[in-house]
């Protein structure tokens, strides 16, 4: 019961993401979005703003279709989309990361196009294990940190920015600890509750997000001691991807006999870790943060063995399967998905690709493509109540 | 395109030679190191090793209407149709049974760099996976508004780091000297390239696009060498004696246009009989004049790291606008032509709303027309047709 209740803090969070940020704009703070993925938000915190996700939406794509191509990503047109409509008038500003061509593209469109008075890149070093990227990176973050600065009129000093560090870093803990919780015993919360909670935490103040979820794991360890030794039928898998979209995808797999125990998502693992070293200057330890993230196709490349860390995950997790959830038209994730599927076929892990569209449920043949796949690892569907 | 040059023969010649050398290359055990188009190809030159462009590979697929073929040997396996066509072309070579232009070249090494944009090094981690071989990124960060001694020094450390690289993998030495007289030969042989491509300025003019399509190949892969300086010494020579005996790009050349970027390779000629059937000569275009660059061989590393990162492609919108909008007003240019060209995200997203800017910035009428550069599934020649229909009308 207990559980019931925060959860649906959570979820009338997704349902209307910006009530929070906008509740702030009216008190006078700045609102700053950020694109997927890998921005900074501790940096926004630091010079006082609200930092918050910009990650598409269910609805229609009609306005960005006269400035994007039908063959850029659908998380991109969202984006654009509810900018253009209107939807994201209260920002103050916005940063891009230069993730690919698209968002490289896109930030300068968004200059040009949109009314979001502050626009400012991310510009991430896209190799990561050479001496220079650290160097590199370290200076971009102090870049903008500048830039920050300037926008809110405060200082960002050593101090105030470790302070937000350290929430940040306790928001990750907590949501592994969550995760955690859910690997042992996923019957407790469902995928979707476990990702809604991750989602929302993109949306919301990092310190009442904090006492929500440690309220909801305190929940959820008493009711693990409860329910210690009840078997789980349902059968494990692993997503790989960008985000989890359409949501109701999360539904399908456990409607279809499946449960979600590991993923390397934007909108999933690859926000909760690493932390960041609370015992070093905070701008080095900001970018040893971005240089130790989980792989993502956007900064893959040989050195980081993205085929191996799926493997790994899939073993650690003790997945059945490995669903791959890609965008259409998502150009990293196309280019780096035959040698993980390779990879995964050698090493004898059953694998699905589902290509969705954050704008579009049309959700009947992925229904039925995620049934044939679970029934073959060997997982119990749920019987459709309809 | 214009009656054949002659040296068009010689360029036959020169590029079947680059090709030859690489396979002696791989006999002798001289290591054949991939790059991209648009990376200091004078370090590996300056270090005696075999530089490939599989981008070149691609093009010429392309070009030979192909593309569609490798593609699908790349999509078959895994890969996806939304990827660049010359991509598609590498990839599905590799994996393909029949090689209808001859096979890729396999690397030793593979270097890439991002300036161009971000397919290029998942292109190249995938075929370093395939081929099992090192791989290396020039990392260059996007210049939205201008570059910074941030990203200088960035770009100059990761160039220690590429000859380091280099020098391990390759156990040869690098020498500085020698670096600066391959510099020498570059800026030599872009600056008879830049000569080449003013004289479409001219009117009626002996010279246009389409031809610069053609003659293009050697600054790319012979940059670097004496070889490119020659070739153009003799390409220059060859369009002035053609102006003195007034032999034009096209018959009756009553405009000029700029064309935005890559052309449709396996509609080259398609396009070019289209527009000198309109009287329009296209005579500029970022694209070809890619390669126009004007390199300090006395600062032989830091000339490399501004010169290659800064390109347009890694440039953000206002540059590149002015940059269209300069072409357009040094060549006379009557109206424009952007492609929204599916296998080149980073040059046509934002194209819908430069044409709108480029009209209000220039009073000139502009067209866009979709398609894809290597792969004729993607182009409709009815549409593409229509909608040039009513910008030559335009044109008057
Ligand atoms: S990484 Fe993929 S999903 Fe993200 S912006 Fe780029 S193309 Fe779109
Ligand atoms: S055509 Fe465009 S996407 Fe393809 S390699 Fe060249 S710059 Fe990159």
């Amino acid at each position: 019961m207990v559980i019931k209740e925060l959860m649906n803090r959570f979820f009338t969070v997704v349902a209307d993401p910006y009530s929070e940020a906008k509740r702030r704009k009216e008190q006078g703070q700045k609102v700053i979005g950020w694109l997927p993925t890998d921005v900074p938000e501790e940096l926004i915190h630091a010079a006082g703003a609200f930092p918050v996700g910009i990650l598409g939406s269910s609805n229609n794509i009609r306005l960005a279709d006269t400035h994007l191509q039908v063959w850029v990503c659908s998380l991109m047109r969202s984006s654009l989309e509810m900018e253009l409509c209107g939807d994201l008038d209260f920002l103050d500003g916005i940063i891009i990361p230069q993730t690919c061509d698209t968002t490289r593209a896109l930030s300068g469109l968004w200059r040009k196009v949109c009314r979001t008075p502050y626009v400012e890149d991310f510009l991430l070093p896209k190799q990561v294990k050479r001496p220079s990227a650290r160097e590199y990176l370290t200076g971009e973050l102090a870049r903008i940190k500048t830039s920050l600065e300037q926008v809110t009129g405060k200082k960002i000093s050593d101090e105030t920015l470790d302070t937000s560090i350290r929430l940040f870093n306790e928001n990750r803990q907590l949501l592994r600890r969550m995760f955690e919780i859910h690997t042992h015993q996923p019957g407790l919360l469902t995928s979707r509750e476990v990702y809604t909670v991750i989602k929302a935490a993109m949306y919301m103040d990092k310190a009442e997000h904090n006492g929500i979820l440690r309220d909801l794991i305190r929940a959820l360890e008493h009711k693990a001691a409860e329910s210690a030794g009840t078997p789980d039928s349902k059968a494990r898998l692993v997503i790989s991807g960008g985000v989890w979209e359409p949501p109701e995808i999360m539904d399908l797999i456990e409607e279809a006999g499946g449960v979600v125990v590991g993923d390397d998502l934007l909108t999933g693992m690859r926000y909760l870790t690493p932390d960041v070293d609370e015992e070093r200057n905070p701008l080095e330890a900001l970018a040893d943060r971005q240089l130790n993230k989980i792989p993502f196709g956007g900064f893959d490349n040989q050195n980081y063995e993205r085929r191996r860390f799926l493997l790994d995950l899939v073993r650690n997790s003790e997945a059945r399967g490995l669903i791959f959830l890609h965008l259409k038209f998502c150009e990293p994730e196309n280019y780096d998905y035959n040698d993980m599927r390779e990879a995964l076929n050698s090493a004898g892990i059953p694998n699905l690709r589902l290509e969705t569209e954050v704008a579009n449920p049309s959700l009947g043949q992925i229904r039925t493509r995620l049934e044939a796949f679970i029934e073959m690892i060997g997982g119990n569907p749920i019987e459709r109540t309809l | 395109m214009s009656e054949p040059f002659k040296t068009v023969a010689l360029m036959k010649d020169l590029m079947s030679r680059y090709y030859d050398l690489g396979e002696e290359a791989r006999r002798k055990g001289i290591p054949v190191v991939w790059v991209t188009a648009v990376f200091p190809v004078e370090i590996i030159y300056a270090m005696d090793l075999y530089p490939y462009y599989p981008e070149n590979f691609g093009a010429l697929a392309s070009a030979r209407k192909v593309a569609d073929k490798l593609s699908m040997a790349a999509e078959a396996k895994g890969y996806f149709n939304d990827l660049c066509g010359y991509a598609r072309c590498g990839i599905g070579d590799a994996y393909a049974s029949e090689h209808p232009v001859g096979k890729i070249l396999s690397p030793d090494l593979l270097l890439c760099c991002n300036t161009q944009c971000g397919s290029l090094p998942k292109w190249f981690e995938a075929a370093a996976r395939f081929y099992n071989k090192p791989y290396f990124l020039w990392d260059s960060p996007y210049i939205e508004e201008q570059t910074s001694d941030l990203k200088q020094n960035y770009l100059i450390k990761q160039l220690y780091e590429l000859i380091n690289f280099l020098e391990v993998t390759t156990k040869r030495r690098f020498n500085i000297d020698k670096l600066r007289e391959v510099v020498a030969l570059s800026r030599e042989a872009t600056g008879l390239w830049n000569d080449c491509l003013e004289m479409a300025a001219l009117k009626p003019a002996p010279f246009g696009f389409f031809d610069a399509c053609i003659h293009m190949a050697p600054i790319v892969v012979w940059r670097g060498r004496r070889e490119a300086v020659e070739y153009y010494r003799e390409l220059k020579a060859e369009i002035e004696e053609r102006l003195e005996k007034k032999i034009y790009a096209i018959p009756n050349e009553r405009h000029k246009v700029y064309f935005d970027h890559i052309p449709v390779w396996p509609k080259l000629r398609w396009f070019a009989d289209m527009f000198a059937a309109n009287d329009t000569l296209v005579v500029a275009s970022q694209y070809t004049q890619a390669w126009a660059m004007n390199f300090d061989p006395a600062r032989p590393l830091e000339t490399l790291a501004e010169h290659y990162p800064q390109q347009f492609v890694n440039r953000g919108v206002d540059y590149r606008l002015k940059l269209k909008v300069d072409f357009m007003r040094r060549y006379n240019c009557d109206g424009f032509v952007l492609f929204s060209n599916r296998s080149c995200k980073p040059n046509s997203i934002g194209l819908y709303d430069k044409k709108r800017m480029l009209t209000e910035m220039t009073g000139l009428p502009g067209v866009i027309f979709e398609g894809d550069m290597s792969d004729l599934r993607f182009f409709s020649e009815g549409q593409v047709k229509t909608r040039f229909e009513t910008f030559f009308e335009q044109l008057g």
